[in-house]
């Protein structure tokens, strides 16, 4: 069991006591007291499970607005080319699957940018994302993937597309 | 203005409720467990965002209550970010516990490196 450490729960209560303030959507005191005691709680028991490397990245602008741009921007565009794609398979009456599993080699090191390359991969329909391991200190992901008709890396490469150098810019 | 945010909004609406509808068509007719559940994929990732889209729309510009917009933005916020967590354990719990789908695979490099 990792440890709780402190800027982790610092972190974690921003976020929980913002969710709070914007769904209750009020300001009286009886209010934010009880969103702080209930989100500083919160953050105690749980901040050990979200958080394991540097705690504020957020609050670096350059990496903030990177992300931003990639998730509002670029992120959509891929979403939606491919459920173009998903939809004229399952209007075309779904004879043109080809199922299969696919390894891919990721590059990515830390703990957010493999996580966030694996959900962005299985967010995009046609691709979900089966099993992490590692060989040899490279990190494999598992995809399963509705066209695996191409041989491996060229299969690896139309998965990933862009992803991956975006996030590799937020987080190396 | 008013009647252009109108027809805007119900448009997000249509074409969300559009890639719902075709996520629910895979669902019935794809082959196999996780062909499946890459068809779902669409309900919750352009399905979602179509009809939050309109209803954040809806909710700014025509019934004017700001804590009824960030409330759809959060189920929006939400429900992309919690959703791939839970296809993933789903289609790995299903691997593990032996499900394979009846015509073989094109490629299983995940079954090749298990055995």
């Amino acid at each position: 069991m990792r440890k709780t450490k402190f800027p982790a729960v610092i972190a974690t209560f921003i976020v929980c006591f913002a969710f709070w303030l914007l769904l209750t959507w009020t300001v009286d005191v009886q209010n934010l007291i009880a969103g702080t005691v209930v989100s500083l709680l919160a953050a105690l028991f749980s901040a050990r499970f979200f958080i394991h490397e540097s705690a504020f990245w957020l609050a670096n602008p350059l990496k903030f607005f990177v992300g931003l741009f990639y998730w509002v921007c670029v992120f959509p565009l891929d979403l939606i080319k491919s459920n173009l794609r998903m939809a004229a398979l399952v209007l075309g009456g779904c004879k043109d699957v080809k199922p299969g599993i696919v390894k891919v080699p990721v590059s990515l090191k830390s703990e957010y940018g493999q996580t966030a390359l694996a959900n962005s991969i299985t967010l995009t329909p046609g691709t979900i994302t089966m099993d992490v391991a590692e060989q040899d200190g490279q990190t494999y992901f598992y995809v399963h993937c509705i066209e695996a008709d191409r041989p491996g890396a060229e299969a690896g490469e139309s998965i990933k597309g862009r992803m991956e150098k975006w996030i590799g810019r937020i987080w190396k | 203005m008013l009647h252009l945010l109108m027809i805007i909004s119900d448009v997000l609406i249509g074409i969300g409720a559009f890639f719902a509808l075709i996520g629910v068509l895979g669902i019935l007719f794809m082959p196999d467990v996780f062909s499946r559940m890459q068809a779902s994929t669409c309900v919750t990732t352009l399905g979602i965002i179509g009809v939050c889209l309109g209803a954040l729309l809806h909710a700014i510009f025509i019934v004017g209550s700001p804590s009824s917009a960030v409330k759809i933005a959060l189920i929006g916020l939400l429900v992309l970010v919690t959703n791939p967590v839970g296809s993933h354990a789903l289609a790995r719990g299903a691997y593990r516990a032996g499900i394979r789908p009846e015509q073989p695979m094109e490629i299983d490099e995940l079954g090749r490196d298990s055995q």
